[in-house]
């Protein structure tokens, strides 16, 4: 489409609005977070570091359970989004294409897991675990993230493989394939964006959990990256290159995770949406 | 329709058997628990009916958490909404790095709240930051503001931070809400000799209002429920200006030890939600239907 130069501007104006709306916060704290304890508590904000030091990140690193939370976190989201997957696939693809009784209602009703407020299901929900011996293990941690991912996994999903073209399935049944063949060999391939999206989707979501981890988690060497993170807010006489340091960390394999996959997670959200 | 009964309950079985262990088991405990006296943990209670929700519904404390909620959620609507729209609409045209901004624009959405959290606190803090600095630099204000003093102030940045957040989310959906405009629509429009401003107002506007109201559902449900963010910047306070539902929700069933108390502000919040989810896509299917 060819716009006037009115619209030009607009669109150029829009654009550098969001650019700093998302990207400056961004740039203030992780630039900061290599500044010089002086510079980041001056009254005078500098946009480019006058001082550079790791002074933060040494600290984090040696003086707090950082690490542990780290490796926490990484353990909890590869293992919850794995898990995720492996539920969720055969679920969308049953409910995209097998016939079983109450189907549609059932699809309808998982749905409705994000309607409620999350809070109501952690009061008895931990009476529950304390039965289970699973308070204060990274299990509980897994089986509640996948849990909430689930429902938006299976949704996307289903609208990936209902965007397939019809015929590469007919072929393969033509062909005599069984439905387990069917969706191995045929299918999952054929949805490797959308298994991408739904994988980072639930990576995303275990990393960031904070509500049920705060309340199911007693011990700091269990805690994740939100939660113990949270927990140094207030331990300290707040000190802010370690804060900046720690949070520059914590969106360090999101990032990387995003540039790698992002693409697909976008359009697999956008594509979604569609249908 | 293809695969045998059996098959397909296989595939479907161990997701659905999580969600109701997780989910729906834990829902139908909050409603009896509702109905019962427990207050902390692992301890004995009976059934009393519904005495707790007498308590409740003529407690100040509920009502008023009630309405800091909808203030909440309408407010993230409308700014969360007007962020969204400019950026969805800017993201559906063409310019160099559009991919790459269509991609990222949800940078926001997938850092940790934690992240969020310090991020903001930083930048609005009163000692230093940011944002203080800027302002008195640039004239505005002659001393730091406090953003977290007053219940106004930390509300609206409260308000403001959670939009942050949300937006780009809002907007993607928006975006594949009006890439499903059909271009000749556009086209037609132009040889008719229609500016970028008539074209806006009748052929978007009304195409992307079906999308609009599904998200405008969907966002509600997700505002209301947010927790972490304002328990970790105010916890609610200052003299709980912004103690929403969750977070009074919260502050019973894990500060007072009153579990019962908890459940039947969770029911009775549930009940307004879902009441509210279901009129609302009732209004949108009428409105899509005419």
């Amino acid at each position: 489409m060819r716009r006037s130069w009115q619209m030009n501007i607009l669109l150029a104006l829009s654009l550098a609005f969001l650019c700093l709306l998302i990207l400056l916060p961004f740039w203030w704290v992780v630039s900061s977070s290599f500044k010089e304890p002086q510079e980041i508590i001056s009254r005078s904000p500098t946009m480019v570091p006058h001082s550079f030091t790791l002074q933060h990140f040494q600290k984090l690193l040696s003086s707090s359970a950082y690490p542990t939370y780290m490796l926490n976190s990484l353990i909890v989201s590869t293992i919850s989004a794995i898990i995720t997957l492996m539920l969720a696939v055969p679920a969308a693809y049953a409910f995209f294409r097998m016939h079983f009784p109450g189907r549609e209602v059932m699809y309808r009703t998982i749905l409705l897991a994000y309607a409620f407020p999350s809070i109501v299901v952690l009061i008895p929900l931990f009476g529950m675990f304390v039965k289970l011996g699973l308070v204060d293990t990274l299990t509980g941690l897994v089986i509640i993230n996948v849990t909430f991912a689930l429902p938006f996994s299976i949704w996307m999903l289903r609208s990936f493989f209902a965007g397939l073209p019809k015929e590469i399935e007919e072929a393969a049944v033509m062909d005599g394939a069984s439905t387990l063949v069917i969706l191995r060999r045929v299918m999952i391939p054929l949805i490797t964006p959308g298994i991408a999206s739904v994988g980072i989707f639930a990576f995303i979501l275990s990393w960031t959990e904070y509500v049920f981890t705060s309340v199911l988690i007693v011990s700091d060497a269990k805690r994740t990256v939100p939660v113990g993170f949270s927990g140094i807010i207030g331990q300290y006489q707040i000190d802010w290159g370690m804060l900046l340091a720690g949070a520059s960390f914590a969106v360090l394999p999101v990032i990387i995770l995003f540039s790698l996959v992002g693409r697909w997670f976008v359009g697999g959200l956008t594509e979604g949406a569609v249908k | 329709m293809r695969g045998s009964t059996p098959l397909a309950i296989a595939f479907v079985a161990p997701a659905l058997l999580l969600l109701a262990a997780i989910l729906g088991w834990p829902l139908i405990s909050a409603v009896v628990l509702s109905l019962q006296n427990i207050r902390a943990i692992g301890t004995g209670g009976e059934l009393i009916g519904f005495d707790n929700y007498a308590e409740v519904l003529s407690d100040a404390t509920f009502w008023r958490a009630g309405g800091i909620s909808i203030v909440w959620v309408l407010a993230n609507a409308v700014v969360q909404t007007i962020l969204a729209l400019i950026t969805a609409l800017a993201l559906q045209q063409n310019f160099p790095g559009v991919r790459i901004a269509r991609t990222w624009v949800i940078l926001t959405w997938i850092v940790p709240t934690v992240v969020t959290v310090i991020i903001w606190r930083w930048l609005f803090s009163s000692s230093g930051g940011m944002i203080n600095p800027l302002l008195m630099q640039l004239g505005v204000i002659e001393r730091p503001i406090g953003f977290f003093n007053t219940p106004t102030t930390a509300m609206a940045t409260l308000i403001f931070i959670n939009s942050w957040r949300w937006f780009p989310f809002i907007a993607l959906m928006m975006l594949a809400g009006l890439t499903r405009i059909p271009s000749d629509l556009y086209e037609a429009a132009r040889l008719d000799g229609a500016n970028s401003w008539r074209r806006f107002i009748r052929i978007t506007w009304p195409l992307l209002a079906p999308t609009m109201g599904v998200l405008l559902v969907i966002g509600t449900l997700l505002s209301f429920n947010v927790f972490d963010i304002i328990w970790l910047l105010t916890s609610g306070g200052p003299a709980g200006g912004t103690r929403t539902l969750p977070v009074l929700i919260y502050e019973t069933a894990f500060k007072s030890y009153n579990l019962s108390e908890a459940a039947t502000i969770s029911v009775l919040a549930t009940v307004f939600l879902m009441g509210f989810a279901l009129l609302a896509t009732r209004y949108i299917s009428k409105t899509e239907a005419q």
